[in-house]
């Protein structure tokens, strides 16, 4: 299958997003932030429809949008979004524009389900770069903040305590996710990038007990899921973004067994 | 070491009343000061204006050493930790490190993150994850995280509330050594007088627009210390309690 172009080109992309993705889905769920990343996605969704009506290329309509909504997000304290009723609203008012901004463009149809549920087949090369230099970027700066996002996700309080700008920290680290999540809606579809930062992310927690590990295995199994999902989704044709879930579901299932099994092994190794 | 630890006449004012009027008082290198007052006295508000993060009305904190920056290490109230959080205890330690951008631990790190535990008697936890710890071994580790980045001043908001008698005279006395051993100005505040007493060197008693700074005799025999800790708090609420029940609350 690698001598199409375009497999090659998603197999790229693919991968480098699929990296991005879990790594940064460790903190994403280390802050409770995986209905924000949701919502990030929906208005990434209806920032490509409007892309895509005023003639831009979606990936700037969608950075656009999602850098915007992280900044409002920031100003207004995440606090306030993490309210459920928050939420709905941005969720709903945002898929409803992109719906608009649909309607309103002519033969939108196959543009609609690439970027709801993802696609292996329109990555142009120029695509592959932009993806590859915004996560080239996006990973230096979460190297360099590494230490200080770290404290600031396991250890709220404790980092306040030390004196680190916990609300810089906390806007950076929606801007960084913001577009990461612009990135990812291109591959695996606005529906679906909440499945990418989050499953692999939770799986590893049960896996490993340090940060750096559940990192290494969160992008692991995120690179995993979405190599499994481009080989049978060019295999069978159904979409991608459905196996990559169906995997990453599987993933986190088995951990959840294991972790259960450990759980229930260990007293018994002490009793003996 | 410090040069100087000086609070001079701080006013904080907290929804209009007056909570800390004219405080002062210094600490010197390697002193630990017990803090001790009711609830409500402010307490954690004067560790949080030492901090910087609260701006008093009037008056100064100064905290400067000879050399650098002055480095303080602070333990908070109250900190609730998931008891799902997946983090094992010598990460959670290593956070407490000086933050540079620099995103791995070198050789040095590891040492002295090696040696804070040994000093807090934390070794043995170091591959458990921080949620499953008990009350005691989290105040340890806390002690440690903000140990670990070697501070001149060191913070301490009631490390031993919900610790067993024992455990509280191991953290208290820990502390006073680590006071004494490595020249750290501590501020030690907690609800036990006996505790407080035993291992400051000094004792600053707290109440609301009052103060008095002493060795623990003199705080103690101070007549004060009974009527407005003790008598006047319960009074105040007996009080409360007939008018409640007098104008039907
Ligand atoms: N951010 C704040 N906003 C409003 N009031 C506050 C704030 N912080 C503290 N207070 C008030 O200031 C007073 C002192 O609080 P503080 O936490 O310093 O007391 P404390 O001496 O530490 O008490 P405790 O022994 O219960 O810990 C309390 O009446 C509290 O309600
Ligand atoms: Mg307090």
């Amino acid at each position: 299958m690698f001598h199409y172009d375009f497999m090659q080109h998603a197999f790229i992309a693919g991968t480098i997003v699929a990296i991005m993705c879990g790594a940064i889905g460790v903190f994403v769920m280390a802050r409770g932030l995986s209905f924000i990343t949701h919502s990030f996605s929906h208005i990434g969704f209806s920032g490509a429809s409007f892309a895509i009506y005023v003639g831009w290329d979606p990936l700037e309509g969608l950075l656009l949008f999602t850098t915007v909504g992280a900044l409002s997000i920031g100003r207004m304290g995440v606090k306030f979004f993490r309210r459920e009723a928050s939420i709905s609203v941005m969720l709903s008012v945002f898929l409803g524009l992109g719906i608009l901004f649909l309607a309103l463009t002519p033969q939108s149809g196959s543009f609609t389900s690439t970027i709801l549920f993802g696609s292996v087949v329109g990555i142009s090369l120029k695509d592959v770069w932009v993806i590859v230099i915004l996560t080239a970027a996006l990973l230096c700066l979460l190297t360099l903040g590494y230490k200080m996002l770290k404290f600031d996700s396991f250890d709220p309080v404790g980092a306040e305590a030390a004196g680190l700008p916990i609300r810089f920290i906390s806007v950076a680290f929606l801007l960084l996710l913001s577009v990461g999540v612009a990135e990812a809606v291109q591959i695996v579809g606005a529906l679906l990038v909440f499945a990418l930062m989050t499953i692999p992310a939770s799986t590893a927690r049960h896996i490993t007990q340090s940060v750096f590990m559940m990192i290494v295995v969160s992008a692991v199994l995120a690179v995993l899921g979405v190599w499994v999902g481009l080989t049978l989704s060019y295999l069978t044709s159904a979409p991608v973004s459905f196996y990559i879930t169906a995997f990453e579901a599987l993933c986190y299932f088995l951990a959840l067994g294991w972790s259960a099994l450990k759980a229930k092994y260990q007293p018994m190794k002490m009793a003996a | 070491m410090i040069k100087k630890f000086c609070v001079d006449q701080i006013d904080v004012y907290i929804n209009g009343e007056k909570l800390l009027d004219h405080l002062s008082f210094s600490v010197q290198p390697g002193e630990m000061l017990g803090i001790i007052g009711p609830n409500g006295a402010g307490k954690s508000t004067l560790l949080k204006v030492i901090l910087g993060v609260i701006k008093p009305q009037h008056g100064t904190v100064e905290i400067t050493h000879n050399d650098r920056r002055p480095v303080i290490g602070y333990v908070p109230q109250a900190r609730a930790i998931d008891e799902e959080m997946p983090i094992q205890t010598w990460d959670f330690i290593s956070l407490g490190l000086p933050h540079r951008l620099r995103p791995w631990l070198t050789k040095r790190d590891r040492a002295v993150i090696k040696e804070t535990m040994e000093l807090t008697d934390t070794s043995h936890l170091a591959k458990q994850p921080i949620g499953k710890l008990s009350g005691g071994e989290k105040q340890r580790v806390f002690l440690a995280q903000a140990l670990v980045r070697n501070p001149d001043v060191l913070l301490l908001d009631e490390s031993t509330a919900n610790l067993d008698p024992k455990a509280q005279e191991e953290m208290a006395s820990l502390v006073h050594e680590l006071c004494v051993q490595q020249n750290i100005s501590t501020l030690f505040i907690s609800h036990d007088i006996h505790l407080v007493s035993k291992y400051s060197h000094r004792v600053l008693y707290l109440t609301r627009g009052h103060y008095t700074v002493g060795s623990a005799e003199e705080i103690i025999d101070n007549a004060n210390l009974d009527v407005l800790y003790q008598l006047q708090h319960v009074n105040g609420m007996a009080q409360t309690a007939v008018e409640t029940m007098r104008y039907g609350g």
